[in-house]
């Protein structure tokens, strides 16, 4: 009789999580996949067809908790600094989805890589007084194959050969980019005539059908909401794959407490959850482990299970990062926009730049003059504005309501750039348990400490009058900056500011970095706890530096290198990647076809 | 299903027409009543499932909106915020609100008239109609299943 319920016990589902149970299932191992969220996404009987639970409905998903967490039974705390105390905020910190699919399923699934630069930026750059900016324990080059693979695995469109600022690449995207957004082309081109460098964003959703799932309908609910349609990918297609190996066995509703140890303290041998569909008393109950336990709960919660269990050591949650958003919104007129910007529809953000991630003789001149050595923004998003409820709650309350909502000056006669401007890794800034608050199953709170670094409120001061710029010349007939964080009086912000006081930002890294030396890192190059071996990281909180792009396709090639390293599957190849490769064999003509019509 | 006063309705439907003028006229006493009483139902009426307009899971036949299940620990949230809101609502009602009720009204006031219709207001999409906001798309799994 077996003493183990499977090869490998993966916490958490989200695009690291579904990346290494579709590497670690396609090679023949049996994975238990534990999501504390309920299953809204896929049937975990086969043939394993979408739940379809998700809906064009504004209520559900941003009102209603759909997604999770339900901050009434996880609250997370904020505050800035240990002046503030135990905590300034409680309630909804940074909360990425809590459901089978994780962050992937609200995201709209901008998939860039970053650049060669951004794993060695200690060695580019040089230190920052007041970080600790240090190069990653691998380079692009390394896992550059991962990118190619996951890029096939997750069906990513996007245009080879438009981005100057690019990595090498060793092929092109499987899929064409989908339909431009026609006020990004706008913003694009008044980019272009101030010398940026515009391009069509690398998307994980389907332009074309692809993977047995269907285009992109343009429905405009993106962002923040889980795909109708599947055209979005999820990460519902590694899910498929995975349980369609009969080698999967996917668990909603468990919520991981422990990691089961044997005698030495240095080996795990699986963990212990919480059965949540038990109520008002949770069953405990474990999974047994041969192999090793995979953590990829995201760089919040895999933490705060480490810190919880006394593993990983003193730097465990220490290096949160975030991107530092800087957005700068553009009103344009209606008279000259008569169907407005169009937000209502497309994919949110189909157009980026990345010149502030480049060094330039404009961001030398930034840091010079601030006294730092040197200043890198971020990526920047082409986007577009509100949906209503969201709108309507802004303006406030009374008799302008209705000609607000009319004008609509914050949404369909917006467009905003979002700079997703690198963060630079502090030790003061982290993840801990807070003393005071618990979650509904009395465990503690997560908590947030943060604050800027003074090279992101340069880099962010850098970027806002150039984007106004570029926005005026747009066409907008005003244009204005804020950030995420805010600056200013915070308790006007906890109020009336609809991002916040915490930082927005979905883009949670670091917290468990990754390293070759244990005295400065959590865990190994191999994404392993130095302190426990078989405990692997398959998220972003290995992550060295938080670098100026979306994290989740670098994160999920992460973790398909890890897990291609634990199974030793061929790396860039395996069935499953050959299998999205063939299935989208058939995508060719129509993938032509909408090319053809972004070119023209 | 709880019944409530004339009063207690007509004051709630005042505070919701002075946070968002037309409301009351597209549902938002409704919209409110609805969810104050969504525990009352199984599956409670918290998360509208996709249905005739939107795709896929409920029944197209259906004349009436279906509602996804919720776990038991989310029944319990919703219990407890639904609770809570009740007490609000009495609050406002009674003309002794609190400045979190006011807010709340104005939240709630603002998803009545723009939120999906399933839930009790913006009728008949009127809501966007009059902010020219496009009725969200039907996405083809819809249509295929009408």
């Amino acid at each position: 009789m077996s003493t183990t319920d499977c090869d490998v016990v993966i916490v958490g589902s989200g695009p690291g999580g579904s990346t290494a149970a579709e590497v670690l299932c396609g090679a023949g191992w049996s994975v238990v996949l534990l999501e504390k969220g309920r299953n809204h996404l896929v049937s975990t009987t086969p043939p394993h067809e979408p739940l379809r639970h998700f809906a064009n409905d504004e209520i559900a998903a941003h009102r209603r908790h759909l997604l999770g967490p339900d901050p009434l039974l996880e609250p997370r705390t904020y505050r800035r600094s240990v002046e503030d105390g135990d905590h300034l905020l409680v309630g909804e910190v940074n909360n990425l989805p809590s459901t089978v699919g994780g962050g992937g399923v609200h995201a709209d699934a901008k998939l860039p890589r970053f650049r060669e630069e951004d794993f060695r930026l200690r060695s580019e750059r040089g230190p920052v007084e007041g970080a600790d900016v240090r190069d990653w324990p691998l380079t692009y080059d390394e896992l550059e194959p991962h990118y190619a693979v996951v890029e096939q695995l997750f069906g990513v469109a996007g245009e080879t050969g438009t981005n100057p600022f690019a990595a090498p690449r060793s092929s092109p995207y499987p899929l064409p980019p989908g339909d431009d957004m026609p006020m990004a082309l706008v913003t694009s081109a008044a980019a272009e005539r101030a010398g940026l460098h515009p391009y069509r964003a690398p998307t994980g959703i389907n332009s074309v059908p692809a993977d047995g799932r269907p285009a992109c309908t343009d429905c405009g609910f993106c962002g923040g909401y889980g795909c109708p349609v599947q055209a979005k990918n999820d990460p519902i297609a590694a899910l498929q794959r995975a349980l369609r190996t009969g080698n999967c066995d996917l668990r909603a509703e468990s919520y991981v407490t422990g990691i089961v140890l044997d005698g030495t303290g240095r080996r795990a041998t699986g963990v212990r959850y919480l059965d949540l569909r038990g109520h008002p008393e949770p069953p405990s109950r474990e999974v047994r482990a041969r192999v090793a336990v995979v953590l990829a709960a995201g760089a919040f919660e895999t933490p705060r299970l480490l810190i919880a269990e006394g593993l990983g050591g003193d730097l465990v949650g220490r290096y949160l990062t975030y991107h530092h958003q800087t957005f700068t919104v553009g009103i344009f007129p209606s008279d000259r926009y008569p169907q407005g910007t169009g937000g209502e529809r497309g994919r949110s953000v189909t157009h980026l730049h990345d010149d502030l991630v480049v060094d330039s003789p404009e961001l030398r001149g930034a840091a010079a003059a601030a006294g730092l050595p040197w200043v890198r923004g971020g990526v920047v998003e082409h986007g577009a504005g509100h949906l209503p409820v969201e709108e309507a709650i802004t303006y406030g309350r009374g008799d302008h309501h209705l000609s607000s909502m009319v004008d609509s000056a914050l949404r369909r006669r917006m467009w905003a750039f979002t700079m997703q401007g690198e963060d630079l890794p502090q030790a003061s800034n982290r993840v801990d348990l807070d003393p005071r608050i618990r979650d509904v199953w009395g465990r503690p709170a997560g908590r947030v400490t943060y604050a800027p670094h003074r090279h992101e409120l340069v880099a962010s001061a850098h970027a806002a009058p150039l984007h106004e710029a570029v926005m005026l010349d747009a066409g907008a007939e005003v244009a204005f900056s804020a950030t995420s964080p805010p600056r200013g009086d915070v308790e006007l912000h906890a109020a009336a500011n609809p991002l916040g006081a915490a930082p927005a930002s979905r883009h949670v890294m670091g917290t468990t970095r990754m390293g070759s030396d244990p005295s400065t890192s959590v865990v190994s190059p191999s994404q392993r706890l130095w302190d426990v071996e078989n405990v692997l990281v398959c998220d972003s909180s290995v992550f060295v530096t938080s670098a100026g792009y979306n994290p989740t396709l670098t994160l999920a090639a992460l973790a398909h290198r890890a897990a291609v390293e634990l199974c030793g599957a061929d790396p860039t190849a395996g069935d499953a990647a050959a299998g999205a490769q063939s299935d989208r064999s058939d995508s060719r003509a129509s993938a032509s076809a909408v090319a053809e019509r972004n070119r023209s | 299903m709880t019944v409530r006063t004339r009063a207690w309705r007509s004051a709630v439907a005042a505070a919701l027409e002075d946070a968002v003028p037309g409301s009351v006229d597209l549902g938002a006493l409704v919209y409110v009543e609805r969810l104050l009483d969504a525990l009352e139902h199984d599956p409670p009426h918290i998360w509208a499932a996709p249905g005739v307009w939107s795709g896929g899971f409920g029944d197209p036949g259906a004349d009436a909106p279906q509602w996804l299940e919720l776990g038991p620990w989310e029944r319990q949230a919703w219990s407890q915020r639904v609770g809570e809101w009740r007490l609000a609502y009495d609050r406002v009602a009674a003309g002794l609100p609190e400045a979190d009720d006011l807010r709340l009204v104005h939240e709630h006031a603002c998803e009545a008239t723009y939120g999906d219709p399933a839930y009790g207001g913006n009728a008949g999409g009127g809501g966007w109609v009059r902010i020219g906001f496009p009725e969200p798309l039907h996405p083809p799994a819809r249509g295929d299943a009408t």
